[in-house]
């Protein structure tokens, strides 16, 4: 039995413990605010560029222009732009987003498609450069320092389809964890490259088509597709960022929040044994005193 | 006559009004938006956007590139880059882009 000093001691470290992380949870909790609100402001963005690249892809005849193109299937090389957290403390999300980029990993090459990697942030990095360390490519990390800038989206943006235009890769999925709520986030992969036409949208809209705006392009379809599918991108992975970000603090503020919660019945417990083994030995004592004063 | 413009960039809404007209600088050439103008689609180069309402010029903006859609009802401006001219100041003294477009935000074409 461990004497009442230790059980004290072991209080103690337990309660200092749940003063870290519960001003860890306050913390986390004021960011992910923050978080949210960038994630936010950034909406009406990339749902208008969304809409206005569609509107351009659905016109049909664009096979031709420099994204859409599927390259040669014969060496299929898949870049996966993989975004996690620059640091630990936040429940399984950090894990989560490593597993599921093994298994899309897995998946490909089961299908006999090569797979590289760009990192955005240290700790799938950390993870997994020993497993891929030969199809590394880069690796960003401190990039939410003070806060996500535009300027990083379009550095990746602009690696990826310089390696695009190489040859060097044929696809490219962005892997993010969706924000939902604080408690609920969804690991997903994006597709960025190969911009996909869908043929059967120009069928089934086309209906629809004419009654919609049909607009003057200047100087012409293709180059305003030129133009816009690497913003396009750009704001797709400086979104997905952004939605990486307030999924890790929203992770981060659960993760302490059991803590805290794990921290408290801890106490509890510590407490009662402990006060149930002060009260046993002010018995003993007692009983010692008294089976002594009884036998003289 | 009066329309709804928007300037969106990806921090943030930079403008929301209704405006009389503006010009902005695209690709192949300044072109001016008044109410009823043609569904239109095009990008833009480094240039001043122009805002007028009743008749007065109320804001200026410092673009570089950016996409402007010309729909029935209203027009938007997505941009990555931009500045309002007043907030603009040069940071680097040496970098000649920069008096440039500092020269370009205090002489107007348009006023």
């Amino acid at each position: 039995m461990p004497s009442l000093k230790d059980l004290r001691n072991r209080i103690s470290s337990v309660k200092s413990t749940k003063k870290i992380t519960s001003a860890m949870k306050m913390v986390a909790a004021a960011k992910l605010k923050r978080a949210q609100d960038n994630a936010e402001k950034t909406r009406p963005y990339a749902e208008k560029m969304m809409e206005v690249v569609s509107s351009l892809t659905n016109k049909g005849n664009q096979t031709s222009f420099k994204f859409a193109k599927q390259k040669d299937v014969s060496k299929k090389t898949t870049l996966l732009l993989v975004c996690s957290a620059d640091r630990g403390l936040c429940g399984g999300f950090n894990g989560s987003i490593i597993k599921f980029t093994k298994k899309l990993v897995d998946q490909l090459k089961t299908n006999g498609v090569n797979t590289k990697f760009i990192f955005v942030g240290k700790k799938a990095y950390q993870a997994l450069k020993r497993l891929y360390s030969d199809t590394t490519i880069d690796n960003i990390s401190d990039f939410a320092n003070p806060s996500i800038k535009f300027e990083i989206a379009s550095s990746v943006r602009d690696k990826v389809l310089d390696l695009y235009e190489k040859n060097e890769i044929s696809e490219c999925y962005l892997i993010y964890t969706k924000f939902k709520s604080a408690i609920s986030q969804n690991v997903e992969a994006l597709k960025l490259l190969p911009v996909e036409v869908e043929d059967k949208n120009v069928d089934s809209d086309s209906g629809t088509q004419q009654n919609s705006i049909s607009y003057d392009y200047e100087p012409s379809e293709e180059f305003l597709l030129e133009e816009i599918i690497p913003r396009n991108i750009a704001v797709q992975i400086h979104s997905g960022l952004l939605e990486n970000l307030a999924s890790e603090q929203g992770s981060r503020m659960t993760a302490m929040d059991n803590a805290t919660r794990n921290a408290n019945d801890m106490i509890d417990n510590l407490t009662l044994f402990y006060n149930r083994s002060r009260q046993a030995l002010i018995t003993k004592e007692l009983i010692e005193i008294i089976s002594g004063a009884e036998a003289v | 006559m009066s329309f709804k413009l928007e300037i969106i960039s990806p921090q943030d809404k930079v403008f929301d009004d209704e405006v009389d007209l503006c010009i902005m600088p695209g690709v192949e050439g300044d072109f001016g938006v008044l109410k009823n103008h043609m569904p239109f689609l095009t990008t833009l180069r480094l240039g001043i956007a122009y805002i007028y309402k009743e008749k007065k010029l109320i804001e200026k903006f410092l673009v570089n590139g950016g996409v402007v859609e010309i729909s029935k009802k209203q027009c938007t401006l997505l941009t990555e880059d931009i500045v309002r001219s007043k907030d603009f100041e040069i940071v680097n003294n040496n970098d000649l882009i920069e008096i440039s477009k500092k020269k370009l935000v205090d002489n107007p074409y348009y006023s």
